[in-house]
């Protein structure tokens, strides 16, 4: 089966800013496909690309098989887009936002209503049609965002970041709405900084940073790769010495991550890795065994500094 | 910047494609900005109706009075009216095109959801500016009514009007979309307002004809679309001359037709960068 999405040499600049650079990769047809990356990595040009708010910079970019740079319209008039801005028409009602966008879909005006109020019932805003925008929550508003990027019954819909922002019931209310949309067959290719939304939702995931692809696959391997499956974290007590304790232990560690005193360390057994520590030697004021998560993935491939706003 | 087929941004060369609105999705523009309009129009045309009607006061028949024998034959104020239809239209697409634009685009992010459909640059601006443009022609048949039924109009060719609004309408429009597509910041508007339109109001012959006048001033006057819709308009209200309406309405059309581009090309090299 064609890909949704394929990129060869991706690259674009802004001026001497180059942010994306060279990338490749493939969003097979069907699946939730997820994009981690710090702020500034390139994920929302990246996206933009796709969806034609960008123009492609060098390299090929096909979307559902057909040439980025060619065929915009034919492209936008079979996806489906959430952007990052909520950016609904405020001078229009919750349903007349969606007719207004099937409009611009060219929707024949009789199939318009009933597919308005199937996109009320999917998104749970059926007793809502007739608000106004502002007297929506944060959430609602993202479920109308999702259910407005449906009129067209795209074949890929494009998510950057959609739940930013929102508490986690309106979280949870978003992501269930995109699983019924995966469930559809739709093909969801999302940005996201969640890791538990990456895990939830995404088969497969790709982790940027300053343009490039860092690393690619399903979070399960993911997460055994780059972090094995357990962590033990440690609070290194005062006179502890860091080095010398990695020194005793570090063939015993898949590998190990060291900041401000707090130390984690990667193992298929945290446990068995604890009791190896010579305790009298390096003091600890607390230990803590845990699952590897794909956080752990993230921090380790990204590094720990902050970035500036994307 | 290299060639990118498909793409016209300012500088590159633009296919026929990215130029050429899709009248459907236009339409799909259009409709957006009526349906707006209609929830709010109560409160929008009554500044209309009261504006001229101000002006008429002050200059038709306050100033209008020590001008005893009117201008070339007719009565000031029936020399004034004609010119406040055409005014007011090109008060309305000033507005509409700059600031309604510009907060449509960069306030409410509105154009970012309208590029991810179908919609093209093309289809916006066309549209956006067929909308300005119906809208400058509401607010033209408004003045009309008003001076019509105060007695100021004095031929019936003056219910041929509208049409011509609307291609004033257009060519108005066109110009402060041009603007909107290119000022990086809205506090550029004043500038627009104060050395185009104020100007322009005041000097396309609404209120002084020019025969009396150095030659030069109707000349720079003839560069403006305003004194070309004025001539329409006072034309069809007070007894029209055919060949210099056909002259005046080609004037116009052409220059609406040569500005489109600029704000098409803009607009995408702005939000498609």
């Amino acid at each position: 089966m064609e890909p949704a999405v394929l990129a060869r040499e991706l690259t674009k600049s802004y001026g001497d800013r180059v942010a994306v650079d060279a990338i490749d990769f493939e969003v097979p047809a069907g699946i939730c496909f997820g994009f981690l990356g710090p702020n500034g990595a390139g994920k929302t040009t990246t996206m933009k690309m796709i969806y034609g708010l960008a123009r492609v910079g060098r390299g090929e970019l096909r979307v559902l098989g057909m040439d980025a740079r060619r065929e915009r319209r034919a492209i936008k008039s079979r996806i489906g887009v959430v952007s990052q801005e909520t950016n609904l028409d405020g001078d229009l009602t919750v349903r007349e936002n969606l007719t207004q966008q099937a409009s611009y879909f060219g929707i024949d005006a009789r199939a318009v209503a009933p597919r308005v109020d199937e996109l009320l019932e999917f998104s749970l805003l059926h007793d809502r049609g007739s608000d106004r925008i502002q007297a929506l929550s944060g959430g609602m508003k993202r479920r109308l965002m999702v259910a407005r990027s449906m009129v067209n019954e795209p074949e890929l819909v494009v998510l950057d970041e959609p739940t930013t922002g929102l508490d986690p019931q309106a979280r949870l209310a978003v992501w269930r709405s995109l699983e019924r949309l995966k469930r559809r067959g739709v093909t969801l290719l999302l940005t996201t900084h969640y890791m538990e939304e990456a895990s939830r939702l995404c088969d497969r995931l790709l982790i940027m940073d300053e343009g490039r692809i860092v690393t690619e696959g399903a979070p399960p391997s993911l997460i055994h790769q780059h972090a094995g499956r357990e962590a033990l974290e440690l609070d290194l007590g005062e006179g502890c010495d860091a080095t010398a304790l990695l020194a005793t232990i570090a063939e015993r560690a898949d590998g190990h991550e060291l900041h401000d005193g707090a130390l984690t360390l990667f193992a298929d057994d945290a446990e068995e890795l604890l009791r190896s520590i010579d305790h009298d030697r390096f003091p600890t004021d607390s230990a803590v065994v845990r699952r590897a998560t794909l956080e752990d993935v993230f921090l380790r491939l990204t590094g720990r500094t902050l970035r500036e706003g994307e | 910047m290299s060639y990118e087929p498909g793409y016209a941004g300012l500088g590159e060369r633009a296919g026929l494609r990215d130029i050429l609105p899709s009248p459907r999705l236009a339409a799909a523009v259009w409709s957006r900005n009526a349906q707006v309009f209609s929830k709010l129009w109560k409160g929008a045309l009554l500044p209309t109706f009261l504006d001229p009607f101000f002006y008429l006061l002050a200059l038709g028949f306050g100033l209008g009075t020590y001008i005893a024998h009117g201008i070339n034959g007719v009565p000031y104020k029936e020399f004034v009216a004609p010119g406040l239809i055409a005014s007011a239209a090109m008060w309305s697409s000033a507005f509409e095109t700059t600031y309604n634009v510009y907060f449509r685009m960069n306030e409410l992010r509105l154009y970012d959801n309208l590029l991810s459909t179908p919609v093209e640059p093309q289809d916006l601006v066309a549209g956006d500016i067929a909308w300005s443009s119906t809208r400058a022609t509401i607010y033209g048949i408004v003045v009309l009514i008003v001076v019509a039924a105060v007695g100021l109009v004095s031929s019936p060719w003056a219910i041929l009007i509208p049409p011509f609004v609307l291609l004033g309408g257009l060519c108005f429009s066109v110009i402060g979309y041009t603007f909107t597509s290119l000022i990086p910041k809205i506090d550029l508007y004043s500038y627009f307002f104060t050395i185009g339109i104020t100007p322009m109001f005041l000097f396309s012959g609404i209120f002084f004809p020019f025969n009396q006048l150095p030659g030069w001033v109707e000349v720079v006057a003839w560069f403006t679309p305003l004194y070309h819709l004025v001539e329409i308009t006072r034309g069809l209200a007070t007894g029209p001359d055919a060949a210099s309406i056909l002259i005046h309405t080609a004037w116009l059309t052409v220059v609406t037709a040569l500005l489109f581009t600029i704000p098409v090309r803009a607009l995408r090299a702005k939000l498609v960068p």
